[in-house]
């Protein structure tokens, strides 16, 4: 401690900026030691301002999960990678129940003569399933509060069925080595999962998307078991012809869907 | 009904932020809103109601997230039939659900934050900073990192209160904003509510008369999907006058009375014999239009 403070007409030309570089630090050496000195000088309300909001920044932020950090290494913008993490369907019960199913599917496939045609059959239906679940009042506690953004209907209803979408393909995709045998056959059930996934889009746009999404289920293991009974060749919905015809239903649909996407916001007149 | 009234313009020198012309829907066969006509600007305008009135649907369609079967809305000079123009509205809005629901796992502040983003806030920081914001505005900043199923239900009302603020919209559609709360935060929300009227237009419904004699300057009846009364909480006070009387003894049984603190018996409608004149109040008038005193007096 010391005697000597900085003298009034000395601290007003160091707080004015008129001060020499090394007055400034003779002045600031003076200040670091003297308490009441330091009461003399008025904080910089912009500069404190600032710096709590960074501090606050930094205290107060969501976690980021395992996926969001996953989706931002992807290259996916921060925002969206939120929206895309918190979609419903992404719910561990949700998850546990595709993995139950793939599971069913692939034991089927071991135990079952023809398992396989079942695995195939099943598999495609998960997709609009999750897509089902992942928007509207009836997946959604907060869809009423959401349904009034500017982010409402296709926006939030295409990026959370990329979410559910992925989710299913990879855990799909994961159960396939798992399979008996690995053949070209063992990915036909992708291009029946995009046709079925796009389908339940469009018909949502006319229907409540659970309603879409089974009936369209419904009558996919419908048309599937019909057809191999008819023709006593089960396989034949995943053969290649048939493919082609999935892929163009897919293109076709998502197309429906694009010209039809104002419909999914629940403010659109009917 | 003893009243009806016309549904009055908003004042001339208030410019109609909201305005709807023969608006109706229909659940099935049952009528919700009738060929309803309103109009109202900025400040803060209460609906009052029972249930079954059509305040949420009317509130759900001026929200953008109903559409009308018939009639003409704009609101802040947009048509919501049209998709462009129903999201600009969306950017300059904000709404309060009457059940407005939550992801339990998420915190106060996570819950803010998606909505944030759902309301194009793109920029972290800056987002971040508005969530903070609101969160102070309604007294939760001390519970931004508190799940929401730890939150109590004033809590809970409030987080939604505060989506509701986020990004300073022009137009606020509150649909029974103080349900669940105590009268300390009840006082703060219509300290809050009607700091907000004095530069945006706030619509809120309600079924507490003393909300709309506290904090609005214009009320809207409706019953039926329709308007019974449009005007200032003096106006429906006056629709009793002369109809609320105070007596020492108990009424005949029929008429609309309650024992008050007192000892005395409060009646609306006939004036019993003896009865001697009492000053009119809000809730007065509400009853004489659409409770049980209509009836009687009808």
């Amino acid at each position: 401690m010391t005697d000597w403070h900085v003298p009034a007409e000395l601290l007003d030309r160091y707080l004015s900026g008129a001060l020499d570089p090394v007055q400034v630090m003779s002045v600031d050496a003076h200040l670091a030691r003297c308490g009441p000195c330091r009461t003399a000088v008025p904080p910089d309300e912009e500069w404190l301002a600032a710096s709590w909001e960074r501090v606050a920044d930094e205290v107060v932020r969501p976690r980021q999960s395992l996926a969001e950090r996953a989706s931002r290494r992807l290259g996916v913008p921060e925002h969206l990678a939120r929206v895309l993490v918190a979609t419903p369907t992404l719910s561990r019960a949700w998850l546990a129940a595709l993995a139950v199913t793939l599971g069913f599917g692939v034991a089927a496939a071991h135990l079952a003569p023809g398992g396989l045609l079942a695995f195939l059959t099943l598999a495609p239906v998960l997709p609009p399933a999750g897509i089902a679940l992942a928007y509207g009042p009836w997946a959604d506690p907060a869809h009423e509060s959401y349904a009034a953004t500017p982010m409402a209907g296709a926006p939030l209803l295409l990026l959370r069925s990329v979410a559910a979408l992925v989710t299913a393909l990879v855990l799909t995709g994961l159960a396939v080595p798992l399979l008996p045998v690995m053949t070209p056959m063992s990915a036909a059930w992708l291009l029946p999962a995009l046709a079925l996934t796009s389908g339940a889009l469009a018909l949502g746009t006319r229907l409540p998307l659970p309603v879409a999404a089974a009936g369209l289920a419904a009558c996919w293991v419908g048309v599937v078991t019909a057809v191999g009974a008819a023709t006593g060749d089960r396989s034949l919905p995943f053969q290649p012809g048939a493919q082609v015809a999935y892929g163009c239903a897919a293109a076709l649909l998502a197309l429906v869907l694009y010209l039809r996407r104002h419909h999914l916001d629940p403010g659109e007149p009917r | 009904m003893t009243s009806v009234t016309t549904p009055a313009p908003p004042p001339p020198t208030q410019v109609a932020t909201v305005s709807v012309r023969g608006l109706g829907k229909r659940y099935g066969r049952r009528i919700v809103l009738d060929g309803l006509d309103l109009a109202f600007g900025r400040g803060v305008t209460g609906l009052l109601g029972p249930n079954g009135a059509g305040k949420t649907t009317l509130l759900r369609c001026l929200a953008t997230t109903l559409a009308p079967d018939t009639g003409e809305v704009r609101v802040l000079g947009l048509d919501p039939r049209s998709h462009a123009e129903r999201t600009e509205l969306r950017r300059r809005l904000g709404y309060l659900p009457q059940d407005p629901g939550f992801y339990p796992h998420f915190t106060a502040f996570e819950s803010l934050d998606y909505v944030a983003i759902l309301k194009e806030m793109t920029d972290r920081r800056e987002r971040h900073r508005e969530v903070r914001r609101v969160l102070g505005e309604v007294g939760l900043l001390d519970r931004a990192a508190t799940k929401v199923r730890k939150l109590s239900g004033g809590m809970r009302q409030r987080l939604a209160l505060a989506q509701a603020l986020l990004g300073e919209p022009r137009l606020l559609v509150l649909d029974e904003p103080t349900v669940g709360l105590d009268p300390e935060q009840r006082l703060r929300l219509r300290a809050l509510v009607s700091e907000l009227g004095e530069s945006r237009t706030v619509l809120l419904s309600t079924h507490q008369t003393e909300d709309v004699a506290a904090l609005c300057e214009r009320v809207v009846v409706m019953d039926a999907g329709r308007v019974l009364f449009d005007g200032t909480p003096g106006g429906l006070a006056a629709v009793a006058a002369g109809r609320v009387s105070m007596t020492g003894v108990r009424p005949e049984p029929g008429a609309l009375f309650w024992r008050t603190a007192d000892g005395r018996y409060r009646t609306i409608g006939e004036v019993p014999e003896g009865g001697e004149p009492a000053e009119p109040t809000v809730e007065d008038g509400y009853l004489l239009l659409v409770g049980p005193a209509s009836e009687r007096a009808a």
